[in-house]
C-alpha cells in the first residue's frame, strides 16, 4: 500500500529515461509522452482519491523507519498538487508538438520535461529536508536543459543568470540544512517539527528559519529576490515557460507553506510578520513589473510574482481562512498560469510578434483566442465566479479578520492592476483595426495551440463555479496544515 | 425567480447562433420576448397587497455563498425598470442597429448585462451580489467597446472598467468586512444586526469601502468622469445601462444599506455632501456640452447625485422622493436618450451647434423631447412626473434637523440653496437641449444627411416612455400604493405613507420651484453672455486630466521603477540579493536573541589548520584582484585543494578524495576552455561602490560565521547519526558508514543525484549538438 506514494515520482522518471533513448523517432516519443502523461494523470487522480478517502500514505524508502531513512509522504496537500501537476503535464505534451520546432523536440525535450516533472513531484511528496534539496537539484538541472533548448544567444545569456541564482540558492540551502542538522540533529520534516516544538524554536532556530525562507524565496520569486525570473522565463519556448511559470515558483512557495506550517511556526510574531511585509511588496512590485512592459510574454511572466504574493499573504495570516485561501489560490494559479502562457504562445504565433505596440485587431481573425484570453484575464484577476475569486475572498476574509488593512488594500490594488495589465493585451492586441502584415496560414497552428489552453481554462472555471466540490478538500488540507498532528503521526508513529 | 433572472443569460448563449440568420430576421425580434416575459412576471407582483418573497438556491454552501433572491419593494421597482426599459431598448435597437452590425455580440453582451443587473438587485447573498455587480461592469465594458475599432471607444471602455472595477473591489472588501463583523452573508440578517455593525471598530472602514463602490458605479463626483466617455457605446446602451439601470446600481446599494446606516451622521454627511456636489457640478457642466449625448450624460450624473443626496437625507419624505425619482428619471431620461439617438440617426450628427429647427422635419420627435426635457427641468405642470419628485426633493432638503455637530449643521443649512442652484442649471440645459435642437435656425449645410422623421416603430419606445411620464404625472397614486410605498418602506425600514399631489398650497418648495423656473429662464436667455465663466471654472482643470495623467504615469512610472532594478546586471541582482538576506536575517537573529557566539566550546584549532585557512582566505580574496585568467583559475584551485587538505585533517578521506578529483577536473576543464574565452576585463567602479560591495560581502560572510557558531552552540538534541553508526554494519552490511548511508539509508538521494548527472550530461550534449546543427545550416 505505502508504495503508492512514490509512484508519481517514478512514472515521469521512467518516461524521461525511455524518451532519452528515442530522441529522433519523433512520432514514437510523442506517443510515449502522451501515454505516460495520461498514465500519470490517471494515477495521480487515483492516488488523490485514495488519500482523501483513507488518509495520509507514507512510504519509508528502503524500509528504513523514520527519521533515519527518507520518508515520502503523500498527504492531502501533496497529492492535490501532484494531481494538478499531472493535469498540466498532460496539457503540455499535447501543446508541445505544435509549439516546438521538430529540432527542439528531438533534442530531448520530453526527457527534460519528464525529469523536471519527476523533480517537482518529488519536492511535493518528500518528507525529508535534504531529499527536498535533491529534488530541487533534479528539477533545476532539467530546467537548465529546457531553458537552453534551441540555444539562442539571448537564451544562453538569460539562462546564465538563472543558473547562477539557483546555484547560489542551492548552496545556501545545503548550508542551512547543515546548520539545522547541527542544531536539531535531524532532517526528517516530521521529526524536525516535533523537536523544534520541544525546543520552542528558541535561540538560533528562528534565524535559521528565516535563512531557509530565503532559500525558498529565491525559488518562489518573492520580493526582493525575483530578479532572475522575468527575463529567463520569456526566452524559452512558451510550453517551457508555461511549465516553469506554473510549477517551478510554486515548488518554492509550496516549500514555504509546508515548512512554515509544519516546522517553524512557534515564533510567528517574527517570521510571519516578515511574510506580511514581503507579501505586500511582492504583490505590488510584481504587478508594477507587469505594467512596465509592452512585451506580452513578459506581462504574463511578471504576473507570476503577485500571485506568489497572494499565496504568501495567506501564509502570513496563519489562520484557517488564510491557509485555505493560500491553498485555493495555489491550485488556481498553477492552472491559470499554464493556460495563460499557452494562450500567449498562441497569440505570439498569431500576431507574429510579442510586442503589444505592433498588434491590433486580432479578434477578427482569431475570435476564439481573443475570448479565451479575455476570460483568462478575468480568471487571473479573481473576478467571480471563476477560480481566482474563491481564493481571493478567503484571503481577504482572513486578512480582514486580523484587521490587516494595509495588506487588504494592497491585495485589492494588486487585483485591479493585474486586471488592467491583462485587459491591455485584450484591448490593444485584439480590439482595434487589424494591423498590416499578420502572418498568414497560422490558423491551424493557432487552433492546435488553443485547445489545451481551453481545456485548462474550463478546469479553472469549474474550480470557481464548482467550488462546492473543491472547497471541502481545501478545508481538509488547511486543517491538516494547521493541526500538524496527523502528518507527524503518520510519518513517525506508523 | 431564478428563471426570471437567468433567462436572459441562457438566451445570451444561443444569441450567437440566432444572429447567423440576421439577414432573414433581425435578431432583436427573436429575443424581444425574453425581457418582455420577465417584465410581465414582475408586474404580476405589483399591487397594494405585495409581500416580499425569498427564493433560495444553494451554490457553495460550505462558504455560505448561495443564489438567494429576495424580492422586496425596492428590488421590485428595479426589476421592473430593468426588464421594462430592457424590452423597450431591445425594440428600439432593432431599428437603430443595422443588420450589418455584429448583432450577435451586441445582444449577447446586453443579455449578460440584464441577468447581471437583475442579480444585483435581487441577491440577498452579498457574494452573489458582488459577482453580479462585477458582471454589470464587464458587460458595460464590452458594450462601450462595441465599436472597438474607434480609439475613443477603447479609451472609454478601459476608463469605465478601471473606475467601476476598482469600486467593485472596494465593495468586495466592504462586504467581506460586513460578513466578518456579523458572521452572516445575508443582507437581511445583516440588517437585523445593524447595532453590531454600527458599534464595531470596522464601521468607518465598511462605510468607506461601500461608498467607494457605490460612488464609482453611480458616477458620483469625482468618479463621474467615466460616464461621459461611456457615451461611445451605441445609444440603446446609453439609454439602458448608462442612464436607466447600471448607473443606479450604486444608488440601489446605498438604498439597500440605508436600513443599516440610516440615521448615522457620517452616512448622512458623506452621501448628502457628495450627492449635492455631484448634482451641482453635473448640471453646471452639462450646460457647457455640445454633444447631445454628452449633455444627457452630465445630466444623468447630476440626477444621480440628486437621488444619492436624498438617500443621504434619510427622512421618510426624502426616501420616498428618491424612489419616486428613480422611476421618473428612468422614464424621461430613457426617452431623451432614444430621441438623441433618433436625431443622430436621421441627421448624421449629435453636435447641437449644427442642429436646430428640426421641429418642422421631426414633429413627433420634437413633441416627445418637449415632454422629456420639461419633465427633467421640473416645470410645474400636472402632467410632468419630474416636477413631483423635484418638489419633494426641495421639501426634503428643508426638513433636515436633528443632526448634531457643527459641520453637519452647516451642511444641513446650505443644502436647500445648493439644491436650488443645481436645479437652475438643470432647467437651463433642459431648455438648451430642447430649443437648441428643435427650434432656432435650421442649418442645412451643416448636416450630413437631410433630416426626416424616424419610422414609427423606432419612435414607439420613446412614445411609451413619454406616455409613462404623463400617466405618472396625471395619476401618481396609480403607482403609489402598489409599488412606490413598498419600495420606500424597504429602504426606510418602516412604513412610509405619502400622498402625491400636485398642489400643496403656497409653501416654500413651491417658491423654490418658481425661483428655479424664473432664474433658469433668465440664465438660459442670457447664456451666451455668461458662458465665459467656464474658462475660469473649471478652466483647464478636470478630473479627466488627473485620470489620464494617472493612467499614463501608471505605465511610465512602472517602467521607471522596474528598470531601475531590473537592468539586466547580474552584479546588481547579486548585490540586492545578498544585502536583503544579510540585513533581514541579521535583524531577526538580533531580535529573536539567536546569537550565541561562544567559541570556548569549539574544538581547538591547531597551527597547521590555521595556516591552511589563511592560505585559502588569501587565495579566495586574490581571485577578485588578479587580472589574468590563468592566474584566477589557479588561485581558485588553491582554495579547493586547501579544502581537500582540511578534509584530510578532519579524517574524512572519502571527502578529501572526492574534493581532489573534482578540483583537478575543474581546473583542467577550465584550462581547456581557456583558449576560447575572451580576456578578463576589470570594471572600474567608484570607491563608494566598491566600499558598498565590500561591506555587503563581508556582512554576508560575518552572518554565515555567526550563524554557524551559534548553530553549533545551540545543540538542542543529539543527532540521529548514532543510529547509523550502530546499524551500518548490523543492518546495512557495510563497513564504511558513509557508503552505507549513500547507497542504503539514503539511497533515494543518490538515485536522484544520478539522474541530475543524467540531465546535466544530456543538456550539455544537446546544447552543443543543436548549436552545431544551426551552424551547419
Amino acid at each position: 500500500m505505502s508504495n503508492l506514494a512514490v509512484l508519481p515520482i517514478v512514472i515521469p522518471l521512467i518516461a524521461s529515461v525511455i524518451s532519452a533513448f528515442i530522441p529522433k523517432k519523433l512520432g514514437l516519443s510523442r506517443f510515449i509522452a502522451k501515454l505516460f502523461a495520461i498514465i500519470f494523470l490517471v494515477y495521480a487522480g487515483y492516488l488523490a482519491w485514495v488519500v482523501f478517502t483513507d488518509g495520509i500514505i507514507v512510504m519509508q524508502a528502503s524500509g528504513w523507519a523514520a527519521p533515519f531513512g527518507i520518508s515520502i509522504v503523500a498527504d492531502y496537500l501533496s497529492v492535490t498538487l501532484v494531481l494538478i501537476t499531472s493535469i498540466l503535464t498532460t496539457a503540455a505534451v499535447f501543446y508541445a508538438p505544435s509549439s516546438l520546432s521538430q529540432l527542439q523536440e528531438s533534442y530531448y525535450f520530453y526527457t527534460f520535461m519528464f525529469l523536471m516533472i519527476s523533480g517537482v513531484v518529488g519536492a511535493f511528496l518528500t518528507g525529508d529536508l535534504f531529499n527536498l534539496f535533491v529534488f530541487f537539484e533534479v528539477l533545476l538541472m532539467a530546467s537548465y536543459g529546457l531553458i537552453v533548448l534551441g540555444g539562442g544567444k539571448v537564451q544562453l545569456r538569460e539562462s546564465l543568470k538563472y543558473v547562477l541564482f539557483n546555484v547560489f540558492s542551492s548552496m545556501l540551502f545545503v548550508t542551512t540544512i547543515g546548520f539545522i542538522y547541527a542544531s536539531v540533529g535531524t532532517v526528517n520534516m516530521a521529526h524536525l517539527a516535533e523537536r523544534i516544538q520541544e525546543a520552542e524554536q528558541a535561540g538560533i532556530l528562528t534565524g535559521l528559519a528565516v535563512l531557509l525562507f530565503f532559500v525558498f524565496a529565491i525559488k518562489a520569486a518573492i520580493f526582493p529576490l525575483y530578479y532572475w525570473l522575468p527575463n529567463s522565463y520569456i526566452v524559452p519556448n512558451p510550453v517551457v515557460s508555461a511549465l516553469f511559470g506554473a510549477l517551478l515558483t510554486k515548488v518554492g512557495i509550496y516549500s514555504i507553506l509546508r515548512v512554515f506550517t509544519l516546522i517553524f511556526n512557534h515564533d510567528i510574531g517574527i517570521t510571519h510578520e516578515i511574510f506580511t511585509w514581503l507579501a505586500i511588496f511582492t504583490m505590488l512590485f510584481g504587478v508594477i513589473g507587469a505594467l512596465s512592459t509592452q512585451n506580452v510574454k513578459l506581462i504574463v511572466t511578471y504576473n507570476i510574482i503577485p500571485a506568489i504574493g497572494f499565496i504568501l499573504m495567506g501564509i502570513s495570516l496563519y489562520s484557517s481562512a488564510g491557509i485555505e485561501g493560500s491553498v485555493y489560490y495555489l491550485v488556481h494559479d498553477m492552472i491559470i498560469k499554464a493556460a495563460l502562457f499557452f494562450l500567449v504562445g498562441a497569440l505570439v504565433v498569431a500576431a507574429g510578434t510579442d510586442d503589444l505596440r505592433k498588434m491590433g485587431g486580432l479578434i477578427t481573425r482569431y475570435p476564439v483566442l481573443g475570448w479565451l484570453f479575455f476570460i483568462g484575464s478575468l480568471v487571473l484577476a479573481g473576478v467571480p465566479p471563476f477560480s481566482g475569486f474563491i481564493g481571493k475572498i478567503l484571503l481577504l476574509r482572513g486578512s480582514l479578520e486580523q484587521e490587516e488593512i494595509l495588506l487588504t488594500v494592497a491585495a485589492l490594488i494588486t487585483s485591479l492592476l493585474i486586471l488592467y495589465s491583462m485587459i491591455r493585451i485584450f484591448v490593444r492586441g485584439f480590439w482595434g483595426d487589424t494591423v498590416e502584415g499578420l502572418p498568414e496560414g497560422q490558423n491551424k497552428k493557432v487552433r492546435h495551440l488553443t485547445i489545451p489552453a481551453a481545456v485548462l481554462l474550463a478546469i479553472s472555471i469549474f474550480i470557481g463555479i464548482g467550488a462546492e466540490f473543491i472547497y471541502p478538500h481545501v478545508e481538509t488540507i488547511a486543517n491538516m496544515l494547521l493541526d500538524r498532528a496527523e502528518y507527524i503521526n503518520a510519518v513517525l508513529r506508523e | 425567480m431564478i428563471y426570471a433572472v437567468f433567462a436572459p443569460l441562457l438566451f445570451a448563449i444561443v444569441i450567437p447562433f440566432l444572429s447567423r440568420m440576421k439577414h432573414k430576421i433581425h435578431t432583436g425580434w427573436l429575443i424581444l420576448p425574453v425581457p418582455l416575459l420577465v417584465f410581465i412576471y414582475f408586474v404580476s407582483f405589483v399591487g397594494s397587497g405585495f409581500e416580499s418573497q425569498v427564493s433560495s438556491y444553494s451554490w457553495i454552501p460550505s462558504l455560505d455563498i448561495s443564489l438567494s433572491f429576495h424580492l422586496d419593494g425596492l428590488s421590485l421597482l428595479f426589476a421592473l425598470l430593468i426588464s421594462g426599459i430592457g424590452s423597450l431598448v431591445v425594440l428600439y435597437s432593432i431599428y437603430y442597429l443595422d443588420r450589418e452590425e455584429r448583432l450577435g455580440h451586441f445582444y449577447t453582451y446586453l443579455y449578460i448585462f440584464m441577468t447581471a443587473m437583475l442579480g444585483v438587485v435581487l441577491s440577498d447573498n452579498v457574494f452573489a451580489l458582488y459577482a453580479f455587480w462585477e458582471f454589470t461592469s464587464l458587460s458595460s465594458f464590452l458594450l462601450i467597446g462595441y465599436w472597438h475599432f474607434k480609439e475613443r471607444s477603447r479609451y472609454g471602455a478601459i476608463k469605465s472598467l478601471l473606475i467601476t472595477v476598482s469600486g467593485g473591489f472596494s465593495l468586495l472588501a466592504g462586504l467581506i468586512s460586513l460578513t466578518v463583523v456579523t458572521g452572516t452573508t445575508s443582507i437581511r440578517e445583516m440588517v437585523g444586526q445593524a447595532d453590531v455593525i454600527l458599534e464595531s471598530s470596522f464601521f468607518p472602514l465598511i462605510l468607506i469601502f461601500l461608498l467607494l463602490g457605490a460612488f464609482t458605479k453611480s458616477a458620483q463626483f469625482p468618479f463621474h468622469i467615466w460616464l461621459p466617455d461611456a457615451m461611445e457605446a451605441p445609444t440603446p446602451v446609453s439609454a439602458y445601462l448608462h442612464s436607466a439601470t447600471m448607473v443606479k446600481a450604486g444608488i440601489y446599494l446605498m438604498a439597500r444599506f440605508s436600513a443599516i446606516f440610516g440615521g448615522e451622521p457620517s452616512f448622512f454627511m458623506l452621501l448628502s455632501l457628495f450627492g449635492i456636489i455631484t448634482l451641482v457640478c453635473g448640471s453646471y457642466m452639462a450646460v457647457r456640452q455640445t454633444d447631445l449625448k454628452a449633455i444627457l450624460a452630465y445630466s444623468t450624473i447630476s440626477q444621480l447625485g440628486m437621488i444619492m443626496a436624498m438617500l443621504g437625507f434619510g427622512t421618510d419624505i426624502a426616501i420616498f422622493a428618491a424612489v419616486f425619482h428613480i422611476l421618473n428619471h428612468a422614464t424621461f431620461k430613457g426617452s431623451l436618450f432614444m430621441i438623441a439617438g433618433i436625431v443622430d440617426h436621421e441627421t448624421g450628427t449629435r453636435d447641437i451647434r449644427k442642429l436646430g429647427g428640426l421641429m418642422t422635419f421631426m414633429p413627433m420627435s420634437a413633441t416627445l423631447a418637449l415632454f422629456g426635457t420639461f419633465s427633467m427641468a421640473g416645470v410645474p405642470m400636472p402632467f410632468l412626473n419630474g416636477f413631483y419628485s423635484k418638489e419633494m426633493f426641495f421639501d426634503a432638503s428643508l426638513q433636515l434637523s436633528g443632526y448634531a455637530g457643527t459641520f453637519v449643521e452647516v451642511l444641513a443649512a446650505v443644502l436647500p440653496y445648493l439644491a436650488v442652484i443645481g436645479s437652475i442649471f438643470t432647467f437651463v440645459y433642459s431648455m438648451y437641449l430642447f430649443f437648441g435642437t428643435f427650434r432656432g435656425k435650421y442649418k442645412e449645410e451643416q448636416l450630413p444627411v437631410k433630416p426626416h422623421e424616424a419610422p414609427f416603430m423606432m419612435l414607439l419606445s420613446p412614445i411609451i416612455l413619454v406616455v409613462g411620464v404623463i400617466v405618472i404625472g396625471l395619476f401618481p397614486s396609480l403607482f403609489n400604493n402598489g409599488l412606490l410605498t413598498h419600495a420606500a418602506d424597504a429602504v426606510f425600514g418602516a412604513e412610509v405613507t405619502k400622498e402625491i399631489s400636485f398642489w400643496h398650497g403656497f409653501i416654500p418648495p413651491l417658491y423654490m420651484s418658481l425661483a428655479v423656473v424664473a432664474l433658469g429662464t433668465v440664465l438660459y436667455l442670457t447664456k451666451t453672455s455668461w458662458e465665459k465663466v467656464y474658462t475660469i471654472i473649471p478652466g483647464n482643470f478636470s478630473f479627466n486630466r488627473i485620470y489620464d495623467w494617472g493612467v499614463n504615469q501608471l505605465e511610465a512610472a512602472s517602467n521607471r521603477i522596474t528598470f531601475t532594478y531590473m537592468n539586466g546586471s547580474l552584479r546588481l541582482y547579486m548585490i540586492l540579493l545578498l544585502a536583503s538576506v544579510t540585513t533581514i536575517t541579521g535583524t531577526v537573529l538580533f531580535i529573536s536573541d539567536g546569537i550565541n557566539f561562544e567559541v570556548s566550546d569549539v574544538a581547538p584549532v591547531t597551527v597547521h589548520e590555521v595556516l591552511i585557512a589563511i592560505v585559502m582566505a588569501i587565495a579566495a580574496v586574490a581571485t577578485i584582484f588578479v587580472t589574468n585568467r590563468i592566474a584566477a583559475i589557479l588561485v581558485v584551485g588553491v582554495v579547493g585543494y586547501g579544502l581537500a587538505i582540511l578534509f584530510v585533517l578532519y579524517s574524512a578521506p572519502d571527502l578529501a578524495l572526492t574534493q581532489l578529483i573534482v578540483e583537478t577536473v575543474t581546473v583542467a576543464l577550465f584550462l581547456l576552455c581557456f583558449y576560447h574565452l575572451p580576456n578578463l576585463t576589470k570594471r572600474t567602479e567608484s570607491i563608494a561602490h566598491r566600499g558598498m560591495n565590500a561591506l555587503i560581502s563581508v556582512g554576508f560572510g560575518a552572518l554565515m560565521l555567526v550563524i554557524s557558531i551559534s548553530a553549533y552552540n545551540s545543540q538542542f538534541f543529539s543527532t540521529i547519526s548514532d543510529y547509523f553508526t550502530e546499524n551500518a554494519y548490523k543492518l546495512g552490511g557495510g563497513d564504511n558508514i558513509v557508503n552505507v548511508i549513500l547507497v542504503d539509508f539514503r539511497g533515494m538521494d543518490t538515485l536522484f543525484e544520478v539522474s541530475v548527472l543524467f540531465g546535466a550530461g544530456l543538456a550539455i550534449y544537446s546544447l552543443i549538438r543543436l548549436r552545431k546543427n544551426k551552424g551547419a545550416k
